[in-house]
């Protein structure tokens, strides 16, 4: 049965020679959606735009927007700016109706960095990374489980998961993050 | 374990991020009511089950999310092209082969 | 040193002694070594026992294709593995070898029987001899069969070992570290691509670690391979040793097996014994190289009898001599070069028999110049030696006739039958064979994938030709992906091409049908079992195989299906192709489960979901079940208490004053946007546009069959946003389902889905006092019965926390869900928990939660339901909307059979004697005195023992259900047949009073 760790405190979880697995403190994490034609009057809300191409982040101060899908972003921010973003898209909801939905707590974000950072995720994630450009993020799937992934640098990811699935994932790279250290 | 590509994301993509969803082309009528209840054990039902070029459908769940359509050679297993959902069925004189 | 190894020889190192054990007692090999190099050093053929006959057996080749040799290995507690070829296995200190199917030992062993009564056991004797009669299965024939069946012993304690696993993306991957791959990677890096070479052996190389003698470009080979690797890994080309390419899959998807660390002596704790990787390459070239054919013939297994190749790379890679005293015997030119090195080593080499008449010229004088006799245009007919070869029986072939024999003395016999390609990997692609008929085999013929093979895999011989044709597949595979690279051309010195003949059974003057000529040797199948298949009917490689069990083994025919297909085809007098090959299938060579579990056991065997306040529940604790992949909660029970008297203060003290329960595993799906009310009224069977913001409904969710998928409250939050309640392990099929509505059916709706499952954690109250507990900790809502009444949705604040709080009721009682963000479930829960002491608060859990739910009749889809339940069959025919015009599963619900009288239908059901709690799925039937098999009219689907209603309830599927009230129905039961009266499915407050409150 999987072990669960505290999800509640912000801290290293596992570190070696090779990587470092760290929990991050929670920020504020919207998931949008909207339709193509609605796209730019939301963009314009946010005074950030909407990326266009599935993968593709945008990013202005603390706020980061990731597509996920034709019609799916999801907005990233500091807590104390979630309620501007609310107010921001409430207010153009009439003119481009689109759904702003919290997930703040749906999920938590796993920080992996390191020399072998890169190798590590090959335990997992059956994706081509070298093909995920620094700066991107793609909804992949981690061992068996779905994760949001984005490469912040060339040994640098930081890794979005579902709560109750987290500890499965943080066990998986803990383990690889002993094992990546012996090779 | 195959690859797919989807054709919302432009990526060709392990099978692992994906959910296979049944045979394409199966439209819900409009006004059930008007059907009969041959037409709608049919549309329940009733599936090609092909060998050879097959229109079935996937879903990228543990990606983009869609729907989309493609053509598998249940032969090879290979994938002859994706395409949006929505978007008209191919013609099989346009396939590939088998996919190569 | 040991007595058969050659001073300065090979590549292992002398001057390093390792000891090891086999059968208990100690040997000395080198470092380098496998088992059976060191055994071989220390003059011991004799390593095990054949599968069906006992026979005793030696290893016949150098390699991981050895069907005999076959070992247990003991590295530590626990670490036993069964069927380890000796020929693979490297030595260390302390390593603990045993051999197998013996009794009582190697030497002596009574299953040897086996041998002497083998008419017994010929081809299909499966079919045969275990015909009749009857009741000897059972205690005769069972038994005998459960107790040959196997090779080696199971290992029988718990693996300790750790597995691991790896993807990686390659541009270019080659399979075979040989003369071709090496080659071939070279070509590749150069084009700048990525490469990675694999090899199943402990170092690179394949047989240039048993030609030392070749010279490229005028360097000698291990100077040159040597040199080659640190360009290669200069390159930046992964090289990896001891991994084996296991199974080739579709597009370019290539298992590899990486052995990691059954070396090692000391192996580090943390290290995973192996590591399963899956490589996606663009390109892969195979270079595996081609295996030796063994010879037909009476007595062809007996311990050292051995292949002409192999006994050259024990000599000239592992520096041992197999014998002292060897003949060859071979239809092909290679075998004479092993019998002039071993000559050149000290060996005293008794003979060359050839079965060509006419042998190169160079041949004879280099046979001349070494004093060997050479018998050209001869046969073997026969060996003797228990337990190993002492002599061989020789009779010269003229026109077809079986000359007088002669017999020489020897002390191992080395066979050649010439080269097949080794084509398992691209068969596995499902890639075409050709059958030459120059060369008398398989090659490949049209590729499945997007592969290349090099040299001896495509029937190219000779390191040079594998060199330059690995260099031209390395540039053509570069070219197929846009790269243009020069293939180096390489020229070698003392190179060793040939040719030969093939053979079915050799020649002999005995009497075919008694011949003991080995064709499969791990699973002790003869030429004769072959051609009995053939007489017996056989016509397709692929019967003849199942039935003589040819080709069947560890090995997948390694070593017999050629020879096998060659007798068969012409026992059938048809050519090779028109009789085919047998199919080769993944994996190349035994992989342990280990290896393909890999992470995947003990904590990590799959994922266990937990909510956010699970740790309370574990502190106080509670049993858990498993509901889908989360854990809940099913009890709290106090010291002293079982399950049942758990769940009865559970049930009694929330129906008295307060009930806590964490339902945070419920499914939650947000549906925003203009659409959200037409889309609701689409997918549920329920009318929605009518319920106001802050209201909730109970929602029945179909399929388009009409069957009854998920249900739950949903609340509406505003015009336009509405908060769905599914079913703990529906959430994810329930929104896969709405998402393929939307995507597929209604695009023109604007409205999306967002799982909010794991948004919220969820804490039901339940009870007379809920509202007292509460009403002091919500702020920005009044909750009165008044202002919020039940099935009421609001957004608050809770103990300070955001909240979205429903007034709902799964039990009956006055009830409240509430939802806060989950990183504060557990605090609130604590909060609530401490002020609910002066209700006496009881927190409950699952097993509860179905005992009141079911005194209501509330049903719980998946158990009540079936995926074949109709609403009007479940009795909710009140939740579907008669004026829609469409949602999903309404027109199947007018479907004639849907609409049929006789649907077993959702009842409650009292057993007579109100003392018996029904099995839940137990069958009922109208008449129990009916014969057998008697006619099932339904099953019960929930069974409790209710403290309210004071005896036990239950609810059932029956047929025709709904008009059988009251009456008697029976439920057979192994030892008697209870008695059950037909009822409602509501068993307490049916006036909902409680709920007013």
């Amino acid at each position: 049965m999987t072990v669960h760790v505290d999800l509640l405190t912000a801290r290293q979880l596992a570190a070696s020679s090779v990587a470092t697995i760290s929990l991050l403190a929670p920020g504020s994490r919207y998931s949008l959606r909207v339709g193509e034609t609605d796209r730019d009057a939301l963009s314009q809300a946010l005074d950030l735009a909407l990326p266009e191409k599935i993968g593709e982040c945008s990013r202005r101060h603390n706020t980061e927007i990731l597509c996920l899908g034709p019609d799916e972003w999801i907005v990233l921010s500091p807590e104390s700016d979630a309620g501007t973003i609310a107010q921001a898209c409430a207010a153009v909801y009439d003119a481009a109706p689109h759904s702003l939905t919290d997930i703040s707590d749906r999920e938590v974000t796993v920080l992996i960095e390191g020399p072998k950072a890169a190798e590590l995720m090959t335990l997992g994630c059956p994706r081509d990374l070298e093909k995920l450009p620094n700066g991107q993020g793609r909804r992949t799937v981690f061992d068996g489980v779905s994760v949001i992934l984005w490469r912040d640098g060339p040994q640098r990811f930081r890794l979005d998961v579902w709560r109750s699935f987290a500890s499965h994932v943080i066990s998986l790279l803990a383990t690889g993050c002993g094992e990546l250290a012996l090779e | 374990m195959l690859l797919i590509h989807c054709p919302y994301c432009d990526e060709t993509l392990p099978e692992a991020e994906f959910a296979y969803a049944g045979e394409a082309h199966i439209v819900r009528p409009d006004n059930p009511a008007d059907v009969s209840d041959e037409e709608w054990r049919d549309f329940l039902f009733i599936r090609n089950n092909l060998k050879g070029p097959h229109y079935e459908r996937w879903r990228h769940i543990h990606g983009c999310g869609r729907f989309f359509n493609a053509v598998r050679n249940t032969v090879t297993d290979r994938f002859l092209t994706t395409y949006r959902a929505g978007e008209r069925r191919p013609d099989p004189e346009s396939l590939p082969e088998d996919g190569q | 040193m040991s007595r058969f190894r050659v001073a300065g020889r090979g590549r292992v190192q002398q001057d390093r002694p390792v000891c090891f054990t086999f059968d208990g007692q100690t040997i000395e090999g080198c470092a380098g070594d496998t088992v059976a190099s060191a055994l071989l050093a220390n003059g011991r053929h004799l390593m095990g026992r054949s599968f069906k006959y006992h026979r005793p057996r030696g290893p016949v080749t150098a390699g991981t294709e050895e069907p005999n040799a076959l070992i247990g290995t003991r590295r530590g507690e626990g670490q036993f593995e069964p069927n380890t070829r000796a020929t693979a296995q490297e030595i260390w200190n302390g390593l603990d070898t045993t051999s197998q199917n013996k009794y009582p030992s190697l030497s002596f062993d009574v299953g040897a029987l086996n041998d002497s009564l083998y008419m017994l056991f010929s081809a299909g004797f499966y079919y045969k001899t275990f015909m009749w009669p009857r009741s000897f299965w059972d205690k005769v024939y069972e038994p005998f069969i459960r107790a040959a069946a196997g090779l080696g012993v199971s290992p029988s304690e718990p693996d300790p070992d750790h597995y691991a696993s790896r993807y990686l993306h390659t541009d270019v991957l080659v399979v075979g570290g040989g003369p071709a791959g090496l080659a071939a990677a070279k070509s590749a890096a150069e084009a700048g691509l990525r490469v990675a070479l694999v090899d199943e052996n402990s170092e690179m190389g394949g047989t240039l670690l048993s030609e030392p003698q070749a010279e490229i470009d005028g360097n000698a080979a291990w100077d040159w391979l040597a040199e080659e690797l640190a360009t290669l890994d200069a390159l930046g080309v992964r090289i990896m040793t001891r991994t084996t390419a296991i199974g080739y899959y579709h597009q370019n998807m290539v298992g590899l097996c990486q052995k990691l660390t059954d070396h090692l002596e000391t192996p580090d704790p943390d290290m995973p014994r192996e590591r399963l990787w899956r490589v996606r390459a663009q390109q892969v070239i195979l270079a595996q190289g081609g295996l030796e054919k063994p010879l037909v013939f009476h007595g062809n297994d007996r311990p050292g009898v051995m292949l002409a190749g192999s006994a050259q790379t024990y000599l000239n890679r592992y520096g041992v001599k197999v014998g002292d005293r060897p003949v060859i015997v071979t239809s092909h030119d290679s075998a004479w070069h092993a019998a002039f090195d071993l000559a050149d080593a000290g060996a005293d080499v008794q003979a060359i028999v050839d079965t060509r008449a006419n042998p190169r010229a160079d041949f004879i004088t280099g046979a001349e110049k070494r004093n060997i006799e050479v018998l050209a245009g001869h046969t073997v007919t026969g060996t003797r030696g228990r337990l190993r070869i002492k002599a061989v029986r020789i009779n010269s072939v003229a026109d077809g006739k079986v000359g007088a024999a002669r017999t020489l003395t020897c002390d191992c016999l080395l066979m050649s039958g010439g080269w097949t390609p080794s084509l398992h990997l691209f068969s596995h692609t499902k890639g075409t064979l050709r059958w030459d008929d120059e060369s008398q085999t398989f090659l490949p013929d049209r590729k499945a994938e997007a592969c290349q093979i090099a040299g001896a895999g495509r029937g190219l011989w000779g390191i040079e030709t594998a060199l330059n044709d690995g260099a031209a597949m390395g540039a053509a595979a570069a070219e197929e992906l846009g790269h243009s690279v020069k293939a180096t051309a390489r020229s070698v010195q003392n190179d060793r091409t040939g040719s030969g003949v093939t053979h079915t059974e050799l020649p002999t003057d005995r009497n075919p049908s008694r011949t003991k000529a080995f064709v499969d040797f791990q699973n002790d199948v003869m030429a004769k079992d072959l051609r009995l298949a053939v007489r017996e009917g056989m016509r397709s490689i692929e019967h003849v195989k199942r039935y003589t069990t040819n080709g069947m083994a560890t090995d997948q025919g390694k070593m017999s299906n050629m020879n096998g297909l060659n007798i068969a085809a012409d026992a059938l007098g048809k050519p090779q192709p028109q009789v085919g090959l047998t199919t080769f299938r993944p994996p190349y060579t035994p992989t342990t489960f280990g290896a393909f579990v890999g992470y995947h056991k003990g904590d990590h065997f799959d994922v266990t979901r937990k909510t956010p306040i699970d740790g309370w529940a574990e502190e106080n604790g509670a049993v858990f079940e498993p509901v889908s992949l989360w854990r809940r909660a099913r009890y709290f029970p106090q010291p002293g208490e079982d399950m049942d008297a758990a769940v009865s203060r559970e049930c009694r003290a929330t129906r008295k004053s307060l009930g806590m329960f964490d339902a945070s595993t419920l499914g939650k799906i947000e549906v925003v946007g203009p659409d959200a009310v037409e889309f609701m009224n689409r997918m549920y069977t329920n009318p929605w546009t009518k319920l106001a913001p802050g209201r909730t409904r109970y929602g029945l969710l179909l399929g388009d069959d009409g069957f009854i998928r998920d249900d739950g409250v949903i609340g509406r939050l505003t015009e336009d946003r509405f908060h769905i309640t599914t079913t703990t392990g529906g959430a994810a099929r329930v929104l896969n389902m709405m998402e393929d509505y939307l995507q597929t059916e209604w695009p023109d709706l604007k409205v999306w889905l967002t799982s909010t499952t794991e948004q919220w954690a969820t804490i039901a109250l339940n009870g007379p006092n809920a509202r007292n507990l509460l009403s002091p900790f919500v702020e920005g809502l009044d909750i009165s019965d008044g202002a919020f009444p039940h099935m009421s949705i609001a957004e608050c604040t809770v103990a300070g926390y955001p909240a979205r709080l429903f007034r709902v009721s799964f039990t009956g009682e006055l009830g409240f869900e509430v939802n806060v963000p989950a990183r504060h479930g557990r605090a609130l829960w604590e909060t609530l928990f401490e002020a609910g002491q002066q209700f006496d608060i009881c927190p409950y859990g699952t097993e509860t939660m179905h005992v009141l739910r079911a005194e209501k009749g509330f049903i719980i889809v998946g158990q009540d339901t079936d995926g074949t339940v109709t609403p009007y069959d479940a009795g909710q025919g009140w939740a579907v909307g008669k004026k829609k015009r469409d949602f999903v599963g309404m027109r199947a619900l007018q479907r004639p059979d849907l609409t049929a009288k006789n649907r077993k239908q959702l009842v409650g059901l009292l057993t007579e004697d109100s003392r018996t709690k029904l099995e839940e799925g137990a069958q009922i039937v109208l008449d129990p005195n009916q014969s057998k098999p008697m006619r099932m009219v339904g099953h019960v689907t929930s069974s409790y023992h209710s403290d309210a209603a004071g005896r036990p309830i239950a609810l059932a599927l029956v047929e025709g259900g709904h008009n059988r009230m009251g009456e008697t129905v029976h439920i057979p039961m192994p030892d008697t047949v209870v008695k059950a009266t037909v009822t409602g499915t509501t068993f307490y407050d049916p006036d909902n009073e409680r709920l007013k409150l």
